[in-house]
């Protein structure tokens, strides 16, 4: 199986509002996939269908070589699923829940499910309702990740997580990966799959704009800095230097738009006295900006700007 | 819990109790009455005031006899009216109330199949209405017992049956209809306004002459027209069993095609 999942032409209407128009979309087997687009692009659409609980409009969804129209619950059975609103059951408690969620997929791996408790400092015995929401999203990746699924499908999966724990996630999902397993996730915050992912697809409007590797998309990627002279700005000398697209002048500060390395730029820069340099993180419209600049075929002129916040 | 159906049960821990003990205090309380109502005097006289359509309706005509008692004042309206709200309120809860808390995605996100997953909810609500059923029976065997209303225990098994099963088919098109929209209130809307379209039919058969011959199709009048507290069992009963069964079945092809979670 060379692709974990696979779609051709897959489309979710309702009524006349397309969701997800014509995916194709593929996942290779035994990679981290980096789901991006801004809220409301239809990630969430792609991984219900995948999930068999949303039915394809038309076209077709395969997961793990399987057509998840023809066999749905041999699919569901396959995979680990973690919803973008999970909830869980108020008045159980997270090991009921996992206890049963196993028993529906025919017996509990209490043991994967006790290393992943103690891995996230996770308490089962505390019922749901009582728990923080990061604590209550923990209990979604244990019963996510418990039983060693093929491929795993998770939905914003870093939602309220703390930096420490989240760290402590994405260190399990290298290791899934590194065990061969498949995991999809999704986003609207480049740098939650920038250091994990192996592949990054990017949607828009339920449509897919491009999927590339990480490390394409950091060498295309266009950053921001903003660039404070002690004297006047060497305006001319910053627009001729290599991979640099934009350049706006407000007193003694520039701000530059760069692809790919700000070398060149430092190196024309550095003589006319740099007393601060800022960057920002790269936020998606500002990462297809560089692909529509280009010319590469490309809709990030349509990207909504305003949905795509800096990472966080 | 190592399956929908006793994850269903167990959601009903604590109103299922509740429920029954409710109920039971109910039955014994009107059952204490009847010494007091035996001895009336004239109250025959005071029943003949009556207009005949209600004398009918509440077989007030037997109310001179603990089974027509217990009848008019419990079985024929104030019991079947609370294992409906309890069939309605839960049934309703099963599928829709998951769909709306996002808890049904992780439920179906395992080899479970969406049949087999409405087919135990449905077994859950059976079990918890014929356990208040149990309860009314229970209850009704020892107030006959204790207060001498002369119940024999078919009769008393025959009327907790009629309720159990009315109960079980109104929370079945509750059930299912929160299945086909995913959503609570429409589906306790939904039952409700059969309930009550039902209810209307059976009361208007009484009344109206010309609605007579339709009163057959309603549950209540499969269900209550013998009493339901009688001796013996009513054949209409495998009506509201395969009423039942019908709302069931069929909603399973169209439930199996839903996207879930997809409109709340």
């Amino acid at each position: 199986m060379e692709h974990a999942v696979r779609t051709t032409g897959l489309t979710k209407r309702f009524g006349d509002h397309v969701v997800l128009g014509d995916l194709d979309l593929l996942v290779p087997a035994g990679c981290v996939f980096g789901y991006l687009g801004p809220n409301g692009a239809g990630k969430t659409t792609t991984i219900k269908l995948l999930a068999g609980l949303w039915r394809a409009t038309s076209g077709r969804a395969e997961v793990l070589g399987v057509d998840v129209a023809a066999d749905r619950d041999g699919v569901q059975g396959r995979i680990g699923y973690l919803p973008g609103d999970f909830a869980g059951y108020p008045d159980m408690t997270g090991r009921q829940l996992v206890g049963l969620l196993g028993a529906l997929r025919g017996g509990t791996d209490w043991a994967s499910v006790t290393v992943l408790a103690e891995r996230f400092d996770l308490d089962l015995d505390k019922r749901m309702g009582t728990l923080s929401h990061g604590n209550r999203r923990k209990v979604g990746i244990v019963q996510a990740f418990m039983g060693h699924p093929e491929l795993l499908v998770l939905d914003e999966p870093t939602q309220g997580l703390d930096p420490l724990m989240q760290r402590e996630f994405l260190a399990l999902l290298g290791e899934v990966r590194d065990e061969g397993r498949t995991v999809l996730l999704s986003s609207h915050v480049l740098s939650e799959v920038e250091a994990v992912a192996d592949v990054v697809g990017i949607l828009d409007q339920g449509r897919l704009l491009a999927t590339r590797s990480m490390a394409q998309l950091h060498a295309d990627a266009v950053r921001r800095v903003d660039l404070r002279f002690e004297h006047d700005p060497p305006v001319d000398a910053l627009r001729a230097a290599a991979g640099v697209r934009r350049v706006d002048v407000v007193g003694t500060t520039v701000h530059v738009s760069v692809a790919g390395s700000m070398a060149d730029l430092f190196r024309a820069a550095a003589p006319h006295g740099v007393s601060s340099a800022t960057t920002h993180e790269t936020d998606l419209a500002d990462l297809f900006l560089g692909f529509y600049e280009r010319g590469e075929p490309s809709d990030a002129q349509h990207l909504r700007q305003g949905a795509v916040g800096p990472a966080a | 819990m190592r399956s929908i159906y006793a994850k269903a049960l167990w959601d009903q821990r604590r109103s299922l109790p509740a429920w029954a003990g409710a109920l039971s205090a109910l039955v014994l309380l009107e059952s204490a009455m009847w010494p007091w109502m035996a001895d009336m005097p004239d109250f025959d006289a005071y029943l003949q005031d009556f207009p005949p359509a209600m004398r009918e309706m509440f077989s007030l005509e037997e109310m001179t006899t603990g089974q027509g008692f217990l009848n008019a004042e419990l079985f024929s309206l104030v019991l079947p009216m609370l294992l409906i709200v309890f069939g309605i309120t839960h049934g309703a809860r099963m599928v829709a109330g998951e769909e709306q808390a996002g808890t049904l995605d992780l439920l179906l996100v395992t080899p479970l199949t969406t049949t087999r997953l409405l087919l135990e909810e449905l077994a859950a609500l059976v079990t918890g209405v014929a356990l208040l059923g149990l309860a009314v029976l229970a209850s009704t065997l020892a107030g006959t017992a204790a207060f001498g209303l002369g119940i024999t225990a078919g009769a008393a098994f025959s009327g907790s049956l009629a309720i159990t099963l009315l109960g079980i088919e109104l929370g079945a098109v509750a059930l299912v209809a929160g299945a086909l929209t995913g959503r609570r209130g429409v589906a306790i809307g939904v039952a409700s306004a059969v309930g009550l379209a039902a209810y209307v039919l059976y009361i208007a058969g009484v009344f109206v002459e010309e609605l007579a011959s339709w009163q057959g199709l309603t549950p209540f009048d499969q269900a209550l027209h013998e009493g339901p507290l009688s001796p013996g069992l009513p054949a209409t009963y495998l009506w509201l069993v395969l009423g039942t069964a019908v709302v069931g079945l069929a909603a399973l092809p169209l439930w199996a095609r839903r996207d879930i979670g997809a409109h709340t």
